[in-house]
């Protein structure tokens, strides 16, 4: 596998680390014009508050490299929270203490992987649209979140859950660890392996890659299988931080999702994309969310700039797209 | 993570169209921002909204910002459109920022802990709006209103109809999502009016709304084909009069208080659909929550907090009820009849 991975032709890489002078100017304009802004506390406020979509930009990456998209990465983040509270929450199980410790968290990454690969089965072997499945599959993972808590607890959130838990996803450090780790696996796995490699060539163009001996299939559905994990892991710390297993956490995040990664440098396109631009786009989200609240922007306002950003990115993703071929 | 693959064409224009716009961005609304910051410490605050999609957060919004101006406040504030986790992000935001207080409209009961909890390790007050938390050893206040006592007013009002009338009413509530401590104070509220009654109103049905429309409009339908002859209905909440309005209608019973087989009615909220029902004659009362003085009061605590006063755990507002008697007298303080007007209805 390696030497048809070898033989593969490397696409161009590093275009997102054009998004690294994107992130220096609007900490240079945001710290000379935004009272507040370069605090130390509001800074770990930036910082914190970009860990879960850190892991959810991780996650898809992969897919988008792979040429795909995923819609149902947010809607994921809701179902794993559930799936971990039924099993964690004292308000639903009242011998919850006697469960291992792990048993929240690995349900919880099982029941997103588990989603990705709804996801890649029907995207990578059954050849359906991505948007489609993925949009699908999510409002399908919505709604049924919102059935489980409520045949549960009657309730449309979960609380009470243990300690530990709380402490893995509330804790900065703990929580810090966690998406650093697994975001530095991720740009490890889609760099500086061979099915990063086998993932770029599917991506770029899946006859050809087909032809070389890639397994095609295989490859696409372990893109999305890693989103739904990923999409998990931000569970994790959004649930512990937050004390409450809830279908409705990460439910605005798409956007930020999609614009994070394609402001990194990844091709909405497939073939080209590193996860270390789409944590900078993720840090450049964060710091103007963060200052355009501080300037006292209307919401709507703040949804329109990233917006309008994120469509900038992806006709510059665009236009630069044919000097790769 | 090679640094030579940048290509520095597109970063330094990326850089030099970002630096230009955001700049200006920010010395526009810093200018704007830090206008009213120019006295000696003024308070500064934070207002964390879960939504704004009813007239209802709207209205409270508004008052916060106009009571905040007023008051030489500068206020911070952002939406969640019903996140919890954007929600808790813009608190760090206003803990960042060094705010002197906090004013929260949460999601739920639940999510709310942890964000007044980093709020207490910032020694920065919180102030709940209409929505208490669940229980908590995290001091904050809450200022809510008193459902049942509100309710309990407004129901008096029809009973005090029925027994001018002379005879018995066959009685029908909506009842709200009884998940939710508003629902739950507005329910006990109407029992204890009907027993207050003294056996003048007898209950002939209790319709579950988890405050959903459609549920609202099935549920009272299937009530008055089981019972004909209700000629009382108290609604948990406002937003569900249109339902009752539509199901009355196609019975040929939606009519003005003084005519005949008019059918006793009340709701809870004070909305501007309320308002309207009022002035023209269909609708015999309604609880005001005072969201005015609520969000008046939110600040008052906050500033009384800034120069050391401890904030007292629960501010009740005592809302009140507006009936077809006392609709000119109390109109004004009614934020349905503000709105209303404000729209240009009646």
């Amino acid at each position: 596998m390696t030497s048809v991975a070898s033989a593969l032709p490397w696409p161009r890489v590093g275009a997102g680390g054009s998004v690294a002078p994107l992130c220096v100017a609007a900490f240079a304009a945001f710290a000379l014009t935004v009272p507040g802004f370069a605090t130390g506390t509001n800074i770990e406020a930036v910082l914190i508050a970009a860990l879960p979509l850190l892991l959810l930009v991780s996650g898809q990456t992969f897919v988008l490299v792979s040429g795909g998209i995923d819609l149902s990465a947010t809607a994921v983040v809701g179902l794993a929270s559930v799936a971990g509270g039924l099993v964690m929450s004292h308000d639903v199980q009242p011998g919850a203490g006697g469960l291992p410790p792990a048993a929240g968290p690995v349900l919880m990454v099982l029941t997103g992987a588990l989603a990705g690969a709804v996801n890649g089965v029907c995207i990578g072997a059954l050849r359906m649209p991505a948007f489609m499945v993925t949009l699908t599959v999510g409002m399908f993972s919505g709604g049924l979140a919102v059935l489980l808590v409520r045949l549960a607890a009657d309730t449309e959130t979960l609380f009470n859950l243990p300690r530990a838990f709380v402490a893995l996803g509330g804790t900065p450090l703990a929580a810090g660890l966690i998406a650093g780790v697994s975001a530095l696996a991720a740009e490890v796995l889609l760099g500086g392996t061979a099915f990063g490699r086998m993932l770029r060539a599917v991506g770029y163009n899946a006859r050809a890659a087909r032809t070389s001996g890639v397994p095609v299939v295989a490859v696409t559905a372990a893109a999305y299988v890693l989103s739904g994990t990923f999409a998990a892991l931000a569970a994790v710390l959004l649930t512990g931080s937050l004390e409450t297993a809830s279908p409705a956490h990460g439910r605005t995040l798409l956007l930020d999702v999609i614009g994070a990664t394609v402001i990194g440098g990844t091709s909405l396109s497939g073939g080209r994309g590193q996860v270390w631009g789409a944590a900078l786009g993720v840090l450049f989200l964060g710091m103007l969310s963060n200052a355009l609240t501080l300037l006292n922007v209307s919401d709507f306002a703040v949804t329109i700039v990233k917006g309008g950003l994120i469509l900038v990115a992806a006709i510059v993703d665009r236009a630069i797209r044919p000097l790769r071929a | 993570m090679s640094w030579s693959k940048v290509r520095p064409a597109r970063g330094g224009v990326w850089f030099a169209m970002v630096a230009a716009g955001l700049a200006a961005l920010g010395c526009v609304s810093g200018e704007r921002g830090e206008r009213s910051g120019s006295a000696a410490q003024p308070l500064k605050i934070g207002v964390a909204f879960e939504t704004l999609q009813t007239e209802f957060w709207v209205a409270a919004l508004d008052t916060l910002r106009q009571e905040s101006t007023k008051r030489g406040i500068t206020m911070l504030q952002a939406v969640a459109d019903g996140d919890p986790s954007k929600q808790f992000e813009q608190v760090r935001t206003f803990l960042g920022r060094g705010v002197d207080g906090i004013i929260l409209v949460p999601k739920d009961g639940k999510t709310v802990i942890p964000m007044i909890r980093a709020a207490n390790a910032a020694k920065v007050p919180v102030v709940l709006l209409n929505r208490p938390a669940d229980r908590t050893d995290a001091p904050h206040t809450t200022i809510a209103p008193d459902n049942a006592a509100i309710t309990r007013q407004t129901v008096a009002y029809l009973a005090e109809r029925v027994k001018q009338s002379g005879r018995k009413a066959k009685a029908a509530i909506l009842l709200g999502d009884l998940s939710d401590i508003n629902a739950i104070g507005r329910r006990d509220g109407f029992e204890a009016a009907v027993r207050d009654a003294g056996g003048a109103i007898d209950v002939v049905a209790r319709v579950p709304t988890e405050w959903n429309q459609e549920r609202a409009l099935a549920g009272f339908q299937s009530a008055m084909q089981a019972h004909p002859d209700i000629d009382l209905v108290f609604t948990s909440s406002d937003f569900m009069l249109p339902s009752i309005k539509s199901v009355l209608s196609a019975m040929g019973r939606w009519k003005k208080v003084d005519e005949a087989g008019h059918v006793l009615l009340a709701g809870f909220d004070g909305d501007p659909t309320a308002y309207t029902m009022m002035v023209d004659g269909y609708l015999d009362a309604t609880g005001v929550q005072d969201v005015f003085w609520e969000a008046r009061q939110a600040i008052t605590v906050l500033e009384q907090a800034k120069r050391g006063t401890s904030a007292p755990a629960r501010v009740d507002d005592p809302g009140f009820a507006i009936t077809q008697q006392n609709m000119p007298m109390f109109a004004d303080r009614m934020w349905g009849a503000v709105m209303a007007r404000q729209s240009h209805r009646p």
